[in-house]
């Protein structure tokens, strides 16, 4: 399993490497000139336009840049961001990977209990009044996006029950609105699966002999069946991050939270190339080896799964 | 297959949805009202009235007319999607599963780069290159989709590949391109066009999602996701534009989403249960 691992992360090497490229190449494709968006007031001033020129490499042929960023990755140097002068991309990353990150992990916290409950109730329920709720609940977290569910939630809420902040990041109360956001949908597509994998487990052979032993279906359930939909289940939590990252960008946009989903929103519209690059980077590395770990869980989890 | 349709209530339900929402975006320039782009003072932020069915927005702009044209601006935007991933992932899918070899690893690993990234911040990177607008969003789209399309072309394929049938279409001198149209395509077409009605409420929503994030479809060109952020400004006194564009997006990709999930059951009925 070790050199499984291995093998992934060596495989990994050469795609991020073009992950790296086509990034670099993308935003000095984008339209604009961030040097006109550093100056704003002063752009007429040639001068001080040749200076900052220099001083972001930007005067230099687009290989060398290329040459010396991918040096920079090496020695995990992000280069200087463009909108904030003189502070260094790390510095600007540092407390929206924090946020985010928070963000992520209590919509995760949430999504996971939230959806297996639900998909085991429904399976156990299957075809009854319970399940019917469920799944239609279900379908509808999947179908609404985040943004127009979100845009409900505020509304009511905030604006007609004023027991919610409607955006904001510091306190307990802010965090409520942005994490149910991003865990119903989580949970809802966690749920579907959990339910059709448990389906699949209630219909195994050692579930009748649990049965007919004389378990209770409370006990076959939690202590027979939940483990082994677990297993299958475990593989879609790849998906789910990926789609909360993304999802990060919307929700932080709207709550006005500043984590790296709206970061790097803003830096888009301000032209800060080395921020978008360090932040899509981060979310690519950071989706590789949530898909590895994934992989390896499986495997360690389940002895019939051999890793070649 | 279309009575096992007809029998699932909720695929009835999402059917009809999706035939209403296509029949506005079809009918868009009839139906609408009035003129989506024409300002009036005198309906800015409006609530719902006999002249304005469903309120104005911030320019006085009739809202039910910009909901009917945004319902044709998200019909183009997800049917081009669909067109564009779909010609693509389906012929590298077939070549690659088919031709197998070199061939095969190299177009795997162009999708290997695509798929590294999570596929909306990989549309996001794309559509912040080509700039705004309804095309770059279509472009953007399919480059983040077609990958997957592609792997899952390849692995039906790859199923195919050992049947008798195509040995024997070998056997009597059959070009490689007519198999591939004849003889294999036919019979992975049922996957694929389940995974498309699966896949359409996934694109209408990435295309509202780019929209209201402001790097999608530009003003005065109507888009529901672009609609729910205009709406955000007024949500405190004035929610009719936000809520009103929120409920035509999550009704449209509800739709798509119950036709596609009975789609899924009704051509495979060894999945039924999930």
């Amino acid at each position: 399993m070790l050199t499984y691992a291995a093998r992934r992360l060596a495989v990994m090497v050469p795609t991020l490497a073009i992950v790296v490229l086509l990034v670099f190449f993308a935003t000095r494709a984008m339209p604009g000139d961030p040097i006109g968006v550093m100056l704003s007031d002063h752009s007429a001033d040639l001068v001080l336009a040749s200076r900052l020129r220099a001083e972001y490499g930007l005067d230099r042929p687009l290989g060398e840049q290329l040459g010396h960023y991918f040096l920079g990755l090496l020695t995990g140097d992000l280069g200087l961001s463009f909108r904030y002068l003189h502070v260094s991309v790390a510095a600007v990353l540092a407390s929206g990977i924090r946020v985010s990150l928070t963000l992520a992990t209590l919509a995760l916290a949430l999504a996971v209990p939230l959806g297996v409950a639900g998909g085991v109730l429904a399976a156990v329920r299957r075809n009854r009044w319970q399940d019917n709720t469920i799944m239609a609940t279900m379908i509808g977290m999947i179908s609404v996006p985040n943004f127009a569910l979100a845009t409900f939630l505020v509304y009511l809420f905030s604006i007609r029950l004023h027991v919610l902040p409607v955006a904001g990041w510091g306190t307990v109360a802010q965090a409520v609105l942005p994490t149910l956001v991003l865990a119903l949908p989580a949970a809802a597509y966690i749920g579907r699966l959990a339910r059709s994998f448990m389906l699949e487990v209630l219909r195994q052979d050692y579930i009748r002999a649990a049965r007919a032993k004389g378990l209770s279906p409370t006990a076959i359930v939690l202590g027979h069946a939940l483990r082994n939909t677990m297993v299958p289940l475990s593989t879609s939590i790849g998906v789910v991050f990926g789609g909360l990252l993304s999802a990060t960008f919307v929700v932080e946009t709207l709550f006005n939270i500043p984590g790296l989903g709206r970061l790097a929103i803003d830096s888009i519209f301000g032209r800060d190339y080395p921020v978008i690059s360090a932040i899509v980077l981060l979310f690519t590395v950071f989706y590789a080896l949530i898909n590895l770990g994934v992989d390896l869980l499986y495997a360690a989890i389940d002895p019939r799964i051999r890793l070649a | 297959m279309i009575r096992r349709l007809f029998r699932d209530s909720k695929a009835v339900l999402g059917a009809l949805i999706v035939a209403i929402v296509l029949t506005l975006a079809a009918a868009a320039p009839v139906l609408a009202p009035q003129d989506y782009t024409e300002t009036d003072l005198g309906g800015v932020w409006a609530p719902p009235s006999g002249e304005h069915w469903l309120g104005g927005d911030k320019l006085g702009r009739d809202i039910l007319s910009r909901l009917i044209v945004g319902a044709r601006v998200s019909v183009i935007a997800a049917g081009s999607v669909l067109a564009v991933t779909f010609a693509i992932g389906v012929t590298v899918g077939m070549l690659a599963g088919y031709l197998g070899g070199p061939i095969d690893t190299v177009l795997m690993r162009v999708t290997d780069v695509v798929l590294a990234y999570p596929e909306l911040i990989f549309a996001i990177l794309v559509t912040a290159v080509l700039g705004a607008g309804l095309g770059s969003v279509i472009l953007s789209l399919s480059l983040a989709w077609w990958p997957g399309i592609a792997r899952l072309t390849r692995s039906l394929v790859l199923a195919l590949r050992h049947e008798a049938f195509l040995d024997a279409a070998v056997a009597c001198g059959t070009p490689t391109g007519k198999i591939l149209l004849r003889h294999v395509l036919p019979n992975i077409v049922p996957a694929l066009i389940v995974r498309a009605a699966i896949g359409v409420g996934f694109i209408v929503m990435a295309e509202a999602t780019l929209s209201f994030l402001g790097i999608g479809v530009q003003e005065p060109t109507p888009s529901w996701g672009g609609m729910i952020r205009d709406g955000l400004e007024g949500l405190r006194t004035d929610p009719y534009l936000a809520l009103f564009s929120s409920v035509a997006l999550g009704v449209t990709i509800l739709g798509f989403n119950l036709l596609g999930d009975g789609l899924r059951d009704a051509l495979d009925p060894s999945v039924m249960d999930r």
